[in-house]
């Protein structure tokens, strides 16, 4: 445990050490700067707005984190070698991909609270109250983006980079969809759609900014229950991704 | 003790798929050989005759084809066969934003060594990185990234070293400190496995060689055997009109061959004893190397 927590601090620090963090996270921040700034014509309606924006920019902003901080984690590690030294030596296959994935789930929740407390603070500047659910909303956000980090992990050992990004994005598409709109992909085979979209994540569990936009409440057990189910998936993409890894040659 | 030897390779082969998939590429095939404690072995090779292929394989970095490598006896994955190595790999590179004492301090924790900075500025120093030690790597030569990993690989004092190519990138100062420390290991009872293809440095500091061409092993064993233990002279002597004969004489039969000439009437002019280098040996047995 010592070992994957001492990887994870070092993954940490790099990442924070390399410019893409920083991009991503203006680029977040600059993006809820913007649906601040958005007139609404309709004051009653400007808190719903923001949060529901600010909500959904802070989700892509989980996407764009995870594809960012891991998609080029494993390559880059294989294409410099500096993963022969970790794995000829210090860390198992199994430790150095838990090490990469802590650190780089770190950094993506450092960057979402970040976000969160840039909405919080737009709300506030508008005049506007902060709902009680904004911050356990960003935690159900920040498990999904696990579960997309895990997803990028996985992808990262079989495709490169600019291949990751599209696989991630769609699975992200997919994952958000109802099971009559997956259907509605293939209507001639809604039998196989139906247990494949079964198989597949459902991201959608993540998303309550519309109640909170609208000032309804959540059960606390929804929370537990959403976040069980996004650790659990964000587990099972890691252990196909480790299955992956374990069969890989490094030359 | 009858422990199994710090590293065994029996049978090694290993398949790359061929271009675009097409066909096999035997890197490596039914080589057999073993480092035993204590020994320090040069692996010997022309560049892709599979040196690296075999490392990779015995450091679990590359699953084997077909036979088997064991350190001590296990899987060259298991944790504990990795804690007792040390490895230096070929051009290593490290994460540039990173110094030499982050690199130190990071490694220990997860090898759950006791140590602290001032034994790691030591090491640092031992390797020839004094005053860099907080250093960005990015500002490193190649040579300073090699120091570097042979800092790490010492730093567990490890019971077996594997050394890839360590002098490649190295000025003849440094090859010379890189050569004493890998003394001074296995004087404190290190194996050695030094793969390189300076031939006169494995000459100098191995006990025994193993040699490979096109993924094949062509000889091993000890220094005096691939060289011969009997040393050769070279025997010039002239006649009166001034012509000169050379000849070639094993040590054993010196003394005879001098006596015969002279009886012949012959003068002996010199004497000099012919050194076989371990590359005139490779490249007998390997029939050129690569050709």
């Amino acid at each position: 445990m010592r070992t994957v927590f001492t990887f994870s601090l070092m993954t940490l620090r790099m990442l924070f050490r390399r410019r893409t963090l920083w991009g991503i996270l203006l680029v977040i921040l600059l993006g809820l700067g913007g649906i601040a700034s958005v007139p609404t014509f309709d004051v009653s309606n400007q808190g719903r707005f923001i949060l529901d924006f600010g909500l959904f920019g802070i989700e892509v902003g989980a996407l764009l984190l995870a594809l960012g901080l891991a998609a080029s984690l494993y390559p880059r590690d294989r294409e410099t070698k500096t993963i022969m030294p970790l794995l000829a030596v210090p860390l198992s296959r199994g430790q150095y991909l838990m090490g990469r994935f802590f650190g780089a789930a770190l950094v993506q929740a450092a960057a979402l609270l970040v976000s969160c407390l840039g909405l919080m603070l737009i709300l506030l500047f508008n005049g506007l109250p902060i709902p009680g659910n904004l911050l356990p909303a960003t935690l159900l956000i920040l498990v999904e983006g696990w579960f997309l980090l895990s997803t990028v992990f996985f992808f990262s050992f079989f495709a490169s980079p600019p291949l990751n990004w599209p696989l991630t994005t769609m699975l992200f598409i997919v994952s958000q969809m109802s099971v009559a709109e997956f259907i509605g992909l293939m209507p001639s085979s809604p039998g196989l759609m139906r247990t494949l979209r079964l198989l597949l994540p459902h991201a959608d569990v993540f998303h309550i900014k519309d109640p909170i936009a609208h000032g309804f409440e959540i059960e606390p057990l929804y929370f537990v229950v959403a976040v069980f189910y996004g650790l659990c998936y964000s587990a099972f993409m890691l252990s196909l991704a480790l299955a992956v890894f374990r069969g890989r040659d490094l030359k | 003790m009858n422990e199994n030897p710090p590293l065994k390779v029996t049978d090694l082969r290993k398949d790359f798929p061929g271009r675009k998939g097409i066909g096999t590429v035997h890197a490596v095939s039914q080589i057999s050989f073993e480092v035993r404690p204590g020994e320090i072995v040069g692996f010997i090779g022309h560049n892709g005759a599979g040196k690296t292929t075999t490392i990779k394989c015995a450091l679990g970095l590359l699953k084997p084809s077909g036979g088997r490598v064991s350190l001590w006896g296990l899987p060259p994955a298991s944790a504990a066969a990795r804690k007792r190595i040390g490895y230096v790999p070929e051009n290593p590179d490290y994460e540039r934003t990173f110094t030499p004492m982050e690199y130190m301090t990071m490694f220990a924790s997860m090898r759950g060594l006791d140590g602290d900075e001032k034994d790691w500025t030591a090491l640092l120093e031992r390797v020839g990185l004094k005053g860099w030690e907080r250093t960005a790597i990015r500002q490193f030569s190649k040579g300073m990234q090699q120091r570097m990993s042979l800092a790490l690989a010492l730093q567990s004092k490890p019971e077996l070293l594997v050394m890839d190519e360590p002098t490649g990138g190295l000025d003849p100062v440094a090859r010379k400190e890189f050569r004493d420390i890998i003394l001074e290991e296995n004087r404190r009872g290190a194996g050695i496995f030094l793969s390189s293809h300076i031939l006169s440095e494995v000459e100098t500091v191995c006990h025994r060689a193993v040699m490979l061409s096109r993924g094949m092993l062509i000889a091993q064993g000890s220094m005096d055997e691939l060289l011969g233990s009997e040393r050769t002279f070279r025997l010039t002597a002239e006649n009166d009109s001034g012509d000169s004969v050379e000849l070639e004489v094993p040590e054993s039969a010196l003394q005879a061959k001098i006596d015969k000439a002279r009886e012949k009437g012959l003068k002996i002019t010199r004497v000099e004893q012919k050194m076989k280098t371990l590359e005139e040996v490779y490249i007998a047995v390997s029939g050129g190397g690569k050709a």
